[in-house]
């Protein structure tokens, strides 16, 4: 039965079956292949990546878990000659608590303020102030601290001055993500909140928040991440306190204080257990909040889905 | 060739007046005329067809009508835009207040992430109106868009569980809860296909009934279907205007005549 492709001829002469098979040439196969496997090797790279943090899970799991009871989570004893770590654990909690309310109202308000209010130009170098100070070792922020803190406003080691300085090393990660959330809401969307008539103040609460919220949570809880972690500028401006403090201009004891100390002691000795334990502990909070991150984030894209991309 | 500004039959005073409006871009040597020495009416109770080619300068006109122009950085405009003969660009006037008053639609739907019902009455919640007003101003606006029988089961669903067609009519409520008295609508059925384009087009035919509408479009079809007025721009000037079938059918301009039958290069 003669069809309609009998009567179409083709250029070169080619054999319309033929024309796709001659053209997979024998290099066009072999790059083919490579791009294949490259696509496997990439995640047994990642794999590679992951053995050292999982090795290292293991061994401060392994280490600590043995001495950690909730007695020794609960007790509020001197850390100095006690295995208990209720005083520091409160000590953090206060402290990290203090910098993060610090921090995200630093980041929160110039992030919004960067991607809406300034120019293009002045946006541009305030960013990379934020860079830049994201990019400071911890421990000269933590100099910074000291000198404009505990010396010079006169507060001495105190949970307030520790607050302030760690809230600073914070805030640029909360200022970016805030920056970052706010400057990418789809324009027409923006538009579309202005051209309804809101108020700048009342695009950005109406609007702005709902969409750019689940992305400044992660960095908030980021950030906390992060700031748990120091060492450097607690050390500098809240020094130590073998109790819990009971206003905010005593000094207090930091989790990684423990660790930073530990190590100088020897391999049986209390201060080396509470090292450990401060370790796992804040290996723990840390994975927890990356996966409250996480959890976060998926929820709120899927009610996100479908805005104006 | 400047402003060829004729009234409308109706012999009412325009809504809008715009008198040598020019707008100019930012660049690295002269500064480049995205519009020049535009110059037109609208009439109450029409529909007003902007018409022309990509980069013609139509959407960056309708954005000038209510201050939306602002928005994008590097721009200068100059010239006046007459709003019920308030110059809408003089010091003493707030834009938020202009945009309240001159609603804007655009080329694709942009609903935000919430439910039908608060998406129509994002505007009323801006000005704080009560919770009884704000119930009928909805329906009212729905209603008027024509999406009010599809989603009056549901107000609470999320709107972007409506289609394209149905967001952008969503849209379009939005705009007209705050009952403004000239709607500007940028290319609305432009990502819509052709079932919702006619919907859309459906309300556009009611509502010019009630109200200005100023209706950016490069498909001659559709300015064809429902305007009464066309204004054709080519890069930044306004070449004529006048009623839809004379413009159409038989322009004055050559340049007009090759738009309209396709022949434009």
């Amino acid at each position: 039965m003669a069809t309609v492709l009998d009567s179409v001829t083709y250029p070169h002469g080619l054999d319309p079956s033929d024309d796709l098979r001659r053209g997979n040439t024998a290099r066009l196969r072999w790059r083919t292949g490579f791009d294949r496997w490259i696509g496997y090797l990439l995640p047994l790279l990642f794999l590679v990546a992951l053995v050292p943090i999982a090795d290292l899970v293991w061994y401060i799991g392994k280490t600590a878990l043995p001495t950690l009871t909730f007695t020794v989570i609960s007790s509020q004893n001197s850390f100095q000659s006690y295995n208990a770590l209720g005083v520091p654990l409160i000590s953090t909690f206060y402290i990290l608590g203090l910098a993060t309310v610090i921090a995200v109202a630093f980041g929160l308000f110039g992030g919004i303020a960067t991607a809406e209010f300034l120019s293009e130009s002045a946006a541009g170098w305030v960013r990379m102030s934020a860079n830049l100070l994201a990019g400071m070792p911890s421990v000269i922020v933590g100099y910074f601290g000291y000198f404009a803190f505990v010396l010079y406003f006169g507060w001495g080691y105190a949970i307030i001055a520790g607050a302030f300085t760690l809230g600073f090393f914070m805030t640029p990660y909360i200022f970016r993500t805030a920056d970052l959330a706010f400057s990418s809401i789809p324009r027409p969307i923006r538009e579309a909140a202005y051209g309804s008539g809101a108020r700048p103040v009342q695009y950005i609460l109406r609007v702005g928040a709902p969409i750019a919220f689940p992305q400044i949570l992660t960095g908030v809880f980021l950030a906390m991440a992060i700031g748990l972690g120091e060492t450097a500028p607690i050390i500098l401006t809240v020094a130590t306190n073998v109790a819990v403090p009971t206003n905010l201009s005593q000094g207090a004891t930091y989790l990684t204080y423990l660790i930073w100390t530990g190590f100088q002691f020897g391999p049986h000795s209390v201060e080396l257990t509470l090292a450990f334990e401060a370790a796992f502990l804040i290996v723990v909070v840390v994975i927890a909040l990356n996966i409250v991150v996480r959890v976060i984030a998926a929820r709120f894209r899927r009610r996100l889905e479908g805005l104006y991309q | 060739m400047t402003a060829n500004a004729i009234p409308e039959g109706s012999g009412e005073a325009p809504v809008v007046q715009v008198r040598s409006l020019t707008v100019q871009a930012k660049a690295k040597k002269a500064p480049k005329k995205i519009l020049d020495n535009v110059g037109m009416d609208f009439a109450p109770r029409s529909l007003t067809a902007v018409i022309g080619a990509s980069g013609c300068g139509k959407t960056t006109f309708v954005r000038t009508l209510n201050r939306m122009v602002e928005l994008t950085p590097g721009l200068t405009v100059s010239g006046q835009v007459l709003y019920l003969g308030q110059d809408i660009y003089s010091r003493s006037i707030n834009p938020v207040l202009v945009r309240r008053r001159i609603g804007m639609v655009f080329q694709r739907p942009t609903v935000f992430p919430m439910s039908v019902f608060e998406n129509a009455a994002f505007g009323l919640r801006l000005l704080h109106e009560s919770d009884n007003e704000i119930d009928s101003a909805v329906q009212e606006a729905l209603t008027r868009s024509g999406l009010w029988d599809e989603v009056k089961d549901d107000l609470d669903r999320s709107a972007f569980s409506l289609s394209g067609g149905q967001q952008q009519r969503l849209c379009i409520a939005r705009a007209l809860a705050v009952r403004p008295k000239v709607l500007l609508m940028d290319e609305p059925t432009s990502a819509l296909d052709p079932m919702a384009t006619q919907r859309v087009e459906a309300t556009m035919r009611r509502l010019k009934e009630e109200i200005v509408l100023i209706l950016v479009t490069h498909n001659v079809g559709q300015a064809a279907r429902v305007s009464d007025r066309v204004a054709f721009l080519h890069q930044g000037r306004l070449v004529e205007t006048g009623p839809t079938a004379e413009i159409l059918e038989r322009p004055r301009e050559e340049l007009t005549q090759q738009f309209v039958t396709g022949r434009f290069t």
